[in-house]
């Protein structure tokens, strides 16, 4: 007999192999479910994704997820976000029709950057000149060393000496110069003689007109030879007063070239940060990328996570598991929809939650970009804080802009640095901060402000230089920072700017002033001593020339009084004497 | 194991149609060669059990074309992209997607999609060559294996008293 080409019992292996497969299905499927979500977070993350528990529920459809830790790729040890509880109601009807809907996600208990019990294992490399970048940020990179007062004064060219051989060649000259014209000066001698042949030619009998006009004669050629050392006096005394003039200069200079040496040498103490290489970065960077985690959290998180979701290019793909490509059209729902979410993020104690709509990577079909807010008001770290912000993905990126304002933030007993060349803690201060990002086509554009105020700084530092850094940073008052965003959201970079800086350069250059200050008076004292010795013999030759110059001053006066003299008035007198009887 | 084999014997020995063999071949094929979760696969099986096919085959055939399907993944990845980036298909491809069972077909995977081609392209030459070996074996060569040294070791062993039990 043929048999029949039908197995009929074959269907009934059928049915309970598809029964069996239900089965496994019902009774592991919060298994399946969570080695699928760890596996499919964990390829979109880039490292290893661990899910503790997942619960679901049929009437109404909805999972939970709890225990969520997403490795930080770039610092496998640390969880990039923690998530204590997740839970979402998911709309069936959708399902059939292979889209998720989710109409409510909350989740309770989300923290970033946490520490891992072991490191989680990386997927996808982070890029190695990122990695770079972060490894030469270092306390060991400071290239500035505190100069010793006897290093800086070998290099520095010290005046004092210069000045000193200056001023005796001044005072040779000078000196030289006053005594040759000095002796060109009339005699007291020559000036008595003078005064005597004036007397003859004026005085005594007068004989006639002829005798007038030879006295007259006589009288002219006197004053010839008076005027000629008149002159001589006159060219004295301008030599003279050039001298003096050239010797109270290097007086002056002589006096003044002990302080201008050590003001030279102080001014090599001065530091305008440049060699600090940012000591805002070093010292702040740390804790500002932690800060960043939660302010760029959405880009830095989500925004990467659902970029993946839709873009093969970002992610390796795994081989055998090949690629889903999306055919939806352009008036079809998106296939993955959040409605609404809370996520309630833990910051050291205080919850801030954060409303979001509309999550999802396909924008397009949504016509709504992601947004989201979040505010938190007299909590007890902070006076207020509100952030709020749009996102969506676009063919060529992610397009989005985020604000924030946070004021009155207490940091108590922050530790900031704590490398073997220095540790530093704020004790205590108050942050205000606001900023804005900007995203467009992943490239991130975005300024932040940090101003602490009220500042209590703890540092100690282990080098010369660490350790004037920190006696420089435990005076600080207040501190302004301006954080400059940039980079591709997958890797943002963090640029510090601010007058750190610059106040530690001031700070520095005090406190390098004060350990040189005995040395410096001291160098001060033989520079000093140095310039005496010259400084006596300039003002002795100061002292002569003001005393030649009164007795040139004499000595031109009385030839000008005899320069006066006249022989007609006398002649007259004599004559009209004769003429009426006298004698 | 030893099982399977003998099963597989017994069928290449039997009065079974050659056809009926090579079907069990292309059907293992099919489902070795695709990604196993797959809606189709389900198909298949259902096929497989309600008709006369040779189980044995079947479960052998899968295995050999999971080993080719693995060393193929990249390149059936590559094809499924081509083909579903395809211009002249998108609007096949859009109205697929836009129903529930083409959404549950996942054609729109580049692997399942690849391979399912390569496998329905593969279906009559992989059937038409087992037919022709197994057709080729019972004529030819079942006689001659029987008289070799090592098949009459083999006859003494444990082996073939699995495969003779399963002969009844």
């Amino acid at each position: 007999m043929k048999r029949s080409i039908i197995r009929w019992p074959g269907l009934a292996v059928f049915a309970g192999f598809v029964l069996l497969l239900v089965a496994i299905s019902w009774l592991f499927l919060d298994t399946i479910i969570k080695v699928t979500l760890e596996h499919t977070m964990g390829r979109l993350n880039g490292a290893e994704v661990n899910i503790e528990r997942v619960e679901h529920r049929w009437v109404p459809l909805s999972l939970t997820v709890a225990g969520v830790q997403v490795t930080d790729p770039n610092a496998p040890q640390n969880n990039r976000v923690q998530i204590g509880e997740a839970s979402a109601d998911i709309s069936p009807t959708e399902l059939v029709l292979g889209r998720t809907l989710i109409e409510q996600l909350t989740m309770t208990g989300v923290r970033v950057n946490q520490p891992r019990e072991s490191e989680g294992e990386v997927y996808v490399l982070p890029d190695k000149e990122d990695m770079q970048g972060w490894a030469n940020q270092s306390w060991d990179k400071l290239t500035m060393s505190l100069p010793s007062v006897d290093e800086i004064v070998s290099q520095v060219d010290l005046r004092t000496e210069k000045v000193i051989e200056e001023a005796k060649t001044a005072y040779e000259q000078q000196e030289q110069e006053v005594k040759a014209a000095q002796e060109a000066l009339p005699s007291e001698e020559k000036i008595k003689e003078y005064e005597q042949k004036i007397k003859q030619i004026t005085e005594g009998k007068v004989e006639g007109l002829g005798d007038i006009a030879a006295r007259k004669k006589a009288l002219d050629e006197l004053k010839e030879s008076i005027r000629a050392d008149k002159e001589a006096v006159s060219n004295f005394r301008d030599e003279v007063k050039q001298a003096k003039d050239v010797v109270q200069q290097q007086i002056s200079e002589l006096k003044n070239a002990p302080g201008n040496d050590i003001d030279r040498i102080k001014s090599f103490f001065s530091m305008d940060g440049s060699g600090l290489q940012n000591v805002t970065g070093l010292l702040l960077g740390d804790k500002a990328r932690e800060w960043s985690k939660y302010v760029l959290l959405a880009y830095e998180q989500l925004g990467p996570m659902l970029a993946r979701s839709d873009n093969s290019a970002t992610v390796e793909p795994v081989r055998g598991e090949g690629q889903r490509i999306s055919f939806a059209d352009d008036n079809a729902p998106p296939e993955f929809l959040i409605k609404k979410a809370r996520t309630e993020f833990m910051v050291g104690g205080t919850v801030i939650d954060v409303d979001w709509q509309n999550i999802t990577h396909q924008h397009n079909l949504l016509g709504q970009p992601t947004t989201y807010q979040a505010r938190a008001d007299n909590s007890d770290l902070w006076s207020a804080f509100n952030l709020n912000g749009e996102m969506s993905l676009t063919n060529l990126g992610i397009d989005a802009r985020q604000q924030w304002q946070l004021k009155g933030a207490q940091l108590q007993n922050l530790g900031l640095s704590d490398s073997s060349e220095l540790s530093a803690r704020i004790l205590s201060s108050l942050l205000d901060s606001d900023g804005t990002v900007l995203v467009r086509e992943n490239k991130l554009d975005g300024k932040a402000m940090v101003r602490m105020l009220n500042l209590d700084l703890e540092a100690e530092g282990s080098s010369k230089l660490t350790s004037a850094i920190a006696g420089a940073l435990k005076q600080l008052q207040r501190l302004d920072i301006t954080t400059n965003i940039g980079g591709d959201i997958q890797s943002p970079s963090l640029n510090f700017e601010s007058d750190l800086d610059n106040q530690l350069g001031d700070l520095l250059t005090q406190s390098a002033m004060g350990e040189a200050d005995e040395k410096l008076a001291k160098i001060k004292a033989d520079l000093t001593a140095k310039v005496s010795d010259q400084l006596g013999g300039q003002q002795g030759l100061l002292e002569n020339l003001t005393q030649w110059d009164n007795e040139s001053g004499d000595k031109s006066e009385q030839l000008e009084a005899l320069l006066k003299a006249k022989i007609e008035d006398s002649l007259k007198d004599k004559l009209k004497g004769r003429i009426f009887g006298g004698s | 194991m030893l099982t399977i084999l003998a099963k597989l014997l017994k069928a290449l020995n039997s009065e079974t149609s050659a056809w009926a063999l090579a079907l069990a071949v292309v059907l293992g094929m099919f489902i070795g060669i695709t990604p196993l979760w797959r809606i189709h696969n389900l198909i298949i099986i259902l096929a497989a059990l309600i008709f006369r096919v040779n189980l044995s085959l079947f479960i052998v055939s899968f295995g050999v074309f999971s080993g080719i399907a693995y060393l193929l993944d990249p390149w059936l990845h590559s094809l499924g992209l081509s083909l579903l980036e395809a211009s002249s298909w998108q609007g096949i491809y859009e109205a697929m997607y836009a129903t529930a069972l083409g959404r549950l077909s996942m054609f729109n995977h580049t692997i399942t999609m690849g391979s399912f081609v390569i496998a329905l392209i593969a279906a009559p030459i992989v059937a038409a060559i087992s037919y022709w070996v197994i057709a080729n074996y019972r004529k030819r060569i079942q006689a001659k294996i029987m008289k070799l040294r090592v098949v009459q070791v083999i006859r003494g062993s444990r082996f073939w008293q699995i495969y003779t039990d399963l002969r009844g």
